[in-house]
């Protein structure tokens, strides 16, 4: 039950370090997006549903203060989250390699969904950022996402919620 | 029962993920007014996100006013140079200011300016994101409204689309879903400006035929009623007519610095013209 309590508070939080501080301290030359590493590390470790709320509301938290198409973000962190509990199901989802190149490729993805978005329905080609800010950005994600997974399970077992690393598969 | 036990959890997000879906078709289909929740969202977030700004915001004005000063004496004498000939520059235009008074009195034409503009201070600006839009600490209790005009001393900054009650999200001129109806000053030729992200923007609709040189300045031409006619908008780089099609592809800086805003302007149409 604590779990739902504080999860909206931690998840708002998180949003606010994300788009403030952490773009100060990248120097607006990339966007640090631990919101995509929280999605991946709840499908890779939560419950479905613990995680699929987890990831509407984180969803939800950055369409109401940076998207400009409202439920964008819901969507797209579901979609990451789906593609994490498959992952989690066909491979020993424990390795850092993995992780670091998941984390990349779902963050590249997310970005190529949004500007596709923008080319096909609004008509405004946006190609130009895949080099300038996406890359970039997949791979801050992809080098932070294993340091942040070791994070994370401290702070799990800080909030008292059940170890549920992932089997090895034999 | 209709559901396997064992699938529950996963018919849960299956539930979840047709109603972001959902709600992505609903709102990209229209532009509504904000919502209660998204409203407490903005609400909350403003206040910490000014507080954050302004802490470090303070850091990083100590460093470049009191330690990093290289460079200042060259450019305190440039400034000066500039000044000489923007004084110069400036008489000649409080001429022709004056001239267009009479003649606007001459001609009894409305002033498109005469809105009430609410002052507000930019909370955030997220400079890496695909998404260009920046918090403004003003909301509906200022009387602020979705689709309102919001501008820079330098020009058009772009305009809200969503509000809370003491907090606003503004969509930058030079995000992917940002149109704006402009016209090119000299030519007359008119067109939609549409953002292009980190690339500025790009003058679309405009014949082939047209004339456009890099430099041309492009104002806001008041056709959807959303901009006051008049407003810069900003400055054509370049104008091509590479491949086949009727139109030319016209690139466009922006007249704001969007990366320094630190104040905006809101305009509040006249609720009897609704303009």
């Amino acid at each position: 039950m604590i779990y739902y309590l504080l999860l909206p508070v931690w998840l708002f939080l998180l949003v606010i370090v994300q788009i403030t501080i952490l773009d100060l301290v990248s120097f607006g030359w990339i966007e640090i997006e631990i919101s995509v590493i929280v999605i991946i590390y709840a499908g890779f470790h939560f419950d479905a549903l613990r995680g699929s709320i987890l990831s509407l509301l984180i969803g939800f938290y950055l369409d109401c203060l940076t998207s400009t198409i409202f439920g964008l973000h819901m969507f797209l962190y579901m979609v990451i989250y789906g593609f994490s509990r498959i992952v989690r199901e066909n491979a020993y989802a424990g390795k850092p390699g993995l992780i670091a190149c998941f984390s990349g490729f779902c963050a590249l993805l997310e970005g190529v969904a949004i500007v596709l978005l923008y080319r096909f329905v609004f008509g405004s080609n946006l190609l130009h950022e895949i080099p300038k800010i996406l890359v970039p950005r997949a791979i801050a994600v992809g080098l932070l996402s294993p340091i942040l997974f070791s994070l994370f399970q401290r702070f799990e077992v800080f909030l008292n919620v059940e170890d549920r690393r992932p089997d090895r598969r034999i | 029962m209709l559901i396997p036990r064992k699938y529950l959890s996963l018919a849960a997000v299956a539930v979840l993920l047709l109603l972001s879906l959902a709600v992505l078709s609903y709102s990209a289909a229209r532009l509504s007014e904000t919502g209660f929740l998204r409203k407490m969202v903005l609400e909350a977030a403003a206040p910490v996100e000014d507080a954050v700004s302004i802490s470090l915001g303070a850091v990083d004005d100590a460093w470049k006013r009191y330690i990093f000063l290289v460079g200042i004496g060259d450019e305190n004498r440039r400034l000066r140079r500039e000044n000489t000939a923007l004084s110069e520059q400036l008489n000649r235009y409080r001429e022709g200011y004056l001239e267009g008074i009479r003649l606007q009195k001459l001609l009894d034409l409305q002033d498109g300016l005469s809105r009430r503009v609410v002052t507000a201070r930019v909370v955030d600006h997220s400079r890496a994101s695909l998404f260009k839009t920046i918090l403004i600490n003003k909301g509906t209790a200022d009387g602020l409204r979705v689709g309102f005009p919001v501008l820079s001393e330098q020009g058009v900054v772009g305009r809200i689309i969503e509000t809370a009650w003491h907090a606003s999200q503004v969509l930058l001129l030079i995000d992917g879903n940002s149109n704006i109806d402009g016209l090119i000053q000299r030519s007359r030729a008119q067109g939609v400006l549409q953002g292009a992200g980190s690339a500025g923007c790009s003058l679309k609709y405009i014949s082939r035929a047209e004339e456009v040189l890099p430099g041309d300045v492009v104002l806001s031409s008041g056709l959807a009623g959303v901009f006051p006619k008049g407003l810069l908008l900003g400055v054509v780089t370049g104008a091509f007519r590479t491949g086949e099609g009727l139109f030319q592809r016209i690139d466009v800086a922006p007249a704001v610095d969007i990366g320094k805003l630190e104040e905006v302007l809101a305009l509040i149409p006249d609720p009897g013209t609704g303009k």
